[in-house]
């Protein structure tokens, strides 16, 4: 008799915690938040990752009526601060702001303790960008077409400025590279600065790097654009053809900017937040600033993100592989 | 001509707004005071203070953050020259002869030389920037990486030649130096060098951190561990607050010299102001006529390198301005600034937006008065502190410190490494080892490293390069000359020296 009610009691017992529980859970989800909320950014303030993340902060703020702080974590290509975030309470409280570089990390850095897709709960595609190439006015091509005729016919000989080993702009090189079958001279910098510097002193020939680095030198005749690295030519910019359709077929790399969360995130909390980001895609005020910065708000379901971070990963792991770049 | 009145008419109709004046004052004041903080340069300092300006108009904001910048490298001399403590490389130099002006009594007319130079400097360079601003920049776009390593090997050179002490020590803590430069990730391969597994290593040692360890905190270990603890910091009797007249005498050809120094490397993007202080120093030790005063309190050895330090700051906006290129991290902060705020960085900057440009160059003018009016009344409240007895100070400012390096990267590993440099600091300054040439070849080896590669990646493996570009060339022939014209007379002294020694021995 005991021997049968004890275990039905519990049985209750543990419903009943278990319905208080979510009760509580439920509660805490549907005030979400109550108090201010950090936004990781793990770059050094004024970067490209600050041009989303302080707007997404400010949006969430308006939308939420609580404050969102974006905190910088800079340093060993993100890894610092994505870290953070892998070992954060997963109470949606804490939360990460980062670009495409996180698809990059796993294959470049062998020594970090976490892996990018299981130990984070992808939120949403905030905004792409695409990059551009531009040559020194000096080299004689006009377009992708005869700047691969060009450096086909001189190995060896054409200088790419490149902004660090295993950024954005190194794998869209390398990714060029393997499928324009070119032997181009890779030439590391600290930064896209100095690069940049270079590249309009004709001290390098070519450059992958942001339409907003490049658009303003192009009108000013220091820099010829020959085209856009994204699938689609840029709105800002319709003149510019796609690196695609202008003789290397195929070819597409944007840069990303994403929300992550801890992994073991509350689906009803990655949902709140997946929401909130989508409403403030949805606001004229944030069309009209990403249009401005040469951005393209993306949104969509934490589904569809997760599987683009996935796909995104695994490419770029394969790129650093064919390129021959060693991990750390 | 015309043009340039009117465009400077433009400039203060807009910075002279009492909306506009108010974020100068804004900006300048919370960066002297930010910046007094040890550790916590300009860069750190414009971070910590960047989300504030995002609620302001657009010109308002970048006003004030530039009042930020430059307002914060008024303030890092401070500590330098009160308790020995460089919050950043520039201020290495200042406190070789500001701390001991400092100890003798003096910190007043330090601290003040400091800046009237920095003033002095501030308006020359601005006023470069409003008449030559885009040939300037041009001038920088030749510099490609032989021309920086030719240039930065000159440096080095003089660096070693000019030392004083023993030469065997100096070179020692050159190498040093440069051992520490090299921990980080390698630029070419991706490679970590000397990261020991610490992901935060990956970017290097910071200068602040060493600078800190071995200066900050060995002088206060010195201090508590003599046979009798320092009771106030300073040793003599204070002598007034303000430079006297013989001393202003004195300093107007250094701070001439340093304004000119500066204002020149200040538009070449990623050297900075550590090395055109220290080329300051070195040249003014060199035209001294008793070069042994430096190091023990010589006022020409404060006033030229922070005239060459702010010149550097005022006209590293060049490349910024007039291309949109950023020459360092803080203008790359600067040209974040400005996207977040709407506005397009590039050569169409001063025709799109002349209010934003000429308002800018406008307000550098105020803000620099401003700092001056702001800083001599300082003086006397920072005096006062010297005479707060050691044992209350010393906890105060190891406080600080702890604060500044942490906040610099939000990282305690800055801050547990700062205290290793202490050790191996006090170590070595028991052994005599100099600690500028440490710095200096920690500031400078790995901006060498990353051109000498990258010129040898272009010129594939061809050494020749450096002599056959022309502006290279001519920096190696220089350093050259250089080296004949400070070796010879020293090679003859030595034989001279030898030979009165001889008979003696005999």
């Amino acid at each position: 008799m005991i021997s049968r009610t004890i275990p039905k009691r519990l049985g209750v017992a543990c419903v009943a915690l278990a319905a208080m529980a979510s009760v509580q859970d439920t509660h805490a989800q549907s005030s979400f938040p109550n108090r201010p909320v950090r936004l990781v950014n793990p770059y050094t303030p004024g970067g490209s990752v600050d041009i989303v993340s302080r707007a997404v902060a400010a949006g969430l703020g308006e939308i939420w009526g609580q404050q969102v702080i974006v905190d910088n974590r800079p340093g060993a290509g993100t890894v610092i601060g994505t870290e953070i975030v892998t070992r954060a309470e997963p109470d949606g409280y804490t939360m990460l702001c980062n670009s495409s570089a996180i698809a990059i990390m796993p294959a470049m850095y062998r020594s970090i303790k976490f892996d990018t897709v299981r130990d984070l709960s992808a939120i949403i595609h905030v905004t792409s960008s695409n990059s551009m190439l531009a040559v020194h006015p000096s080299v004689p091509v006009k377009s992708v077409k005869e700047l691969i005729v060009l450096a086909k016919a001189q190995p060896g000989q054409m200088t790419a400025a490149v902004s660090g080993i295993g950024s954005t702009n190194h794998l869209t090189t390398e990714l060029f590279k393997t499928m324009a079958q070119l032997d181009l001279l890779v030439v590391p910098y600290k930064g896209g600065g100095p690069a940049m510097t270079d590249l309009i002193g004709g001290q390098v020939k070519m450059f992958f790097n942001s339409a907003a680095a490049f658009l303003p030198l192009m009108k000013a005749g220091k820099v010829r654009v020959l085209a856009t690295s994204g699938a689609q030519r840029a709105d800002y910019a319709p003149e510019i053809p796609t690196v695609a359709e202008s003789g290397l077929p195929g070819f597409e790399s944007s840069t990303w900017f994403a929300i992550y969360g801890p992994r073991a995130l509350p689906a009803a909390l990655a949902q709140r937040w997946n929401e909130a980001v989508n409403r403030y895609l949805e606001t004229p005020q944030a069309k009209e600033y990403f249009r401005k910065n040469h951005m393209r708000p993306v949104g969509g379901t934490i589904a569809s993100f997760a599987e683009y971070h996935k796909s995104e990963t695994a490419r770029w792991s394969k790129v650093i592989v064919s390129a021959g770049i060693k991990p750390q | 001509m015309h043009d340039l009145l009117q465009n400077l008419i433009l400039g203060f109709s807009v910075a002279l707004t009492l909306q506009n004046l108010m974020y100068c004052f804004i900006g300048v004041f919370l960066g002297t005071m930010i910046g007094v903080l040890p550790g916590i340069g300009p860069l750190a300092t414009m971070a910590m203070l960047l989300p504030l300006t995002f609620f302001l108009p657009p010109v308002s904001a970048i006003i004030m953050l530039a009042g930020i910048y430059y307002g914060s490298d008024y303030g890092g001399s401070t500590t330098a020259i009160l308790v020995n403590l460089p919050g950043e490389g520039s201020s290495v130099v200042t406190l070789l002869d500001g701390h001991p002006m400092a100890q003798q009594g003096r910190a007043g007319p330090a601290l003040a030389i400091a800046a009237i130079g920095s003033f002095f400097a501030g308006c020359v360079s601005t006023l470069l920037i409003a008449l030559v601003g885009p040939p300037l920049a041009s001038v920088a776009l030749n510099f490609g990486s032989p021309e920086y390593f030719s240039l930065m090997l000159m440096a080095l050179v003089c660096a070693s030649v000019v030392g004083s002490g023993s030469l065997l020590k100096s070179l020692a803590m050159v190498a040093a130096g440069l051992l520490i430069g090299i921990v980080g990730t390698d630029l070419s391969t991706g490679m970590s060098r000397f990261t020991f597994g610490v992901v935060e290593l990956s970017d290097g040692v910071g200068i602040a951190v060493v600078a800190m360890g071995v200066f900050g905190l060995t002088e206060i270990v010195k201090n508590l561990g003599g046979p009798h603890m320092t009771q106030t910091i300073v040793r003599g009797k204070i002598q007034g607050l303000m430079p006297k007249w013989q001393d202003l005498k004195t300093c107007f050809g250094p701070i001439f010299r340093g304004t000119s120094i500066g204002a020149l490397y200040g538009p070449l993007p990623g050297l900075g102001g550590t090395i055109s202080s220290f080329t300051s120093y070195m040249l003014e030790k060199k035209l001294a006529k008793d070069p042994s005063r430096f190091g023990n309190g010589a006022i020409e050895g404060v006033a030229g390198p922070e005239s060459a330090n702010n010149a550097c700051a005022q006209t590293t906006f060049v490349p910024m301005l007039t291309l949109g290129i950023p020459g360092s991290a803080s203008m790359a902060l600067m040209l974040g600034a400005m996207i977040i705020h709407g506005i397009t960085p590039g050569p169409q900057v001063m025709t799109s937006r002349p209010d934003l440009f000429w308002g800018l160059i406008a307000s550098m003018w105020i803000g620099n008065g401003m700092l001056l009016l702001l800083n001599l009344p300082l003086i006397g409240i920072w005096v006062k502190l010297l005479q707060v007895p050691y044992r209350l100070l010393f906890p105060i400012i190891m406080t600080m410190m702890g604060i500044g390096i942490y906040s610099l990267s939000n990282s305690g590993t800055d801050v547990l490494l700062m205290a290793l440099f202490g050790f191996v600091g006090y170590i070595l300054m028991k052994l005599g080892c100099p600690f500028p040439p440490l710095i200096l070849a920690m500031v400078l080896g790995p901006v060498m490293e990353e051109n000498l590669r990258r010129s040898m990646f272009l010129s594939e493996g061809d050494a020749t390069i450096f002599i056959t570009r022309p502006i290279s060339g001519a920096f190696i022939f220089a350093t050259v000359a250089l080296l004949i014209v400070f070796i010879v007379p020293a090679l003859r002294r030595y034989r001279r020296d030898i030979g009165n020694e001889a008979p003696q021995r005999g």
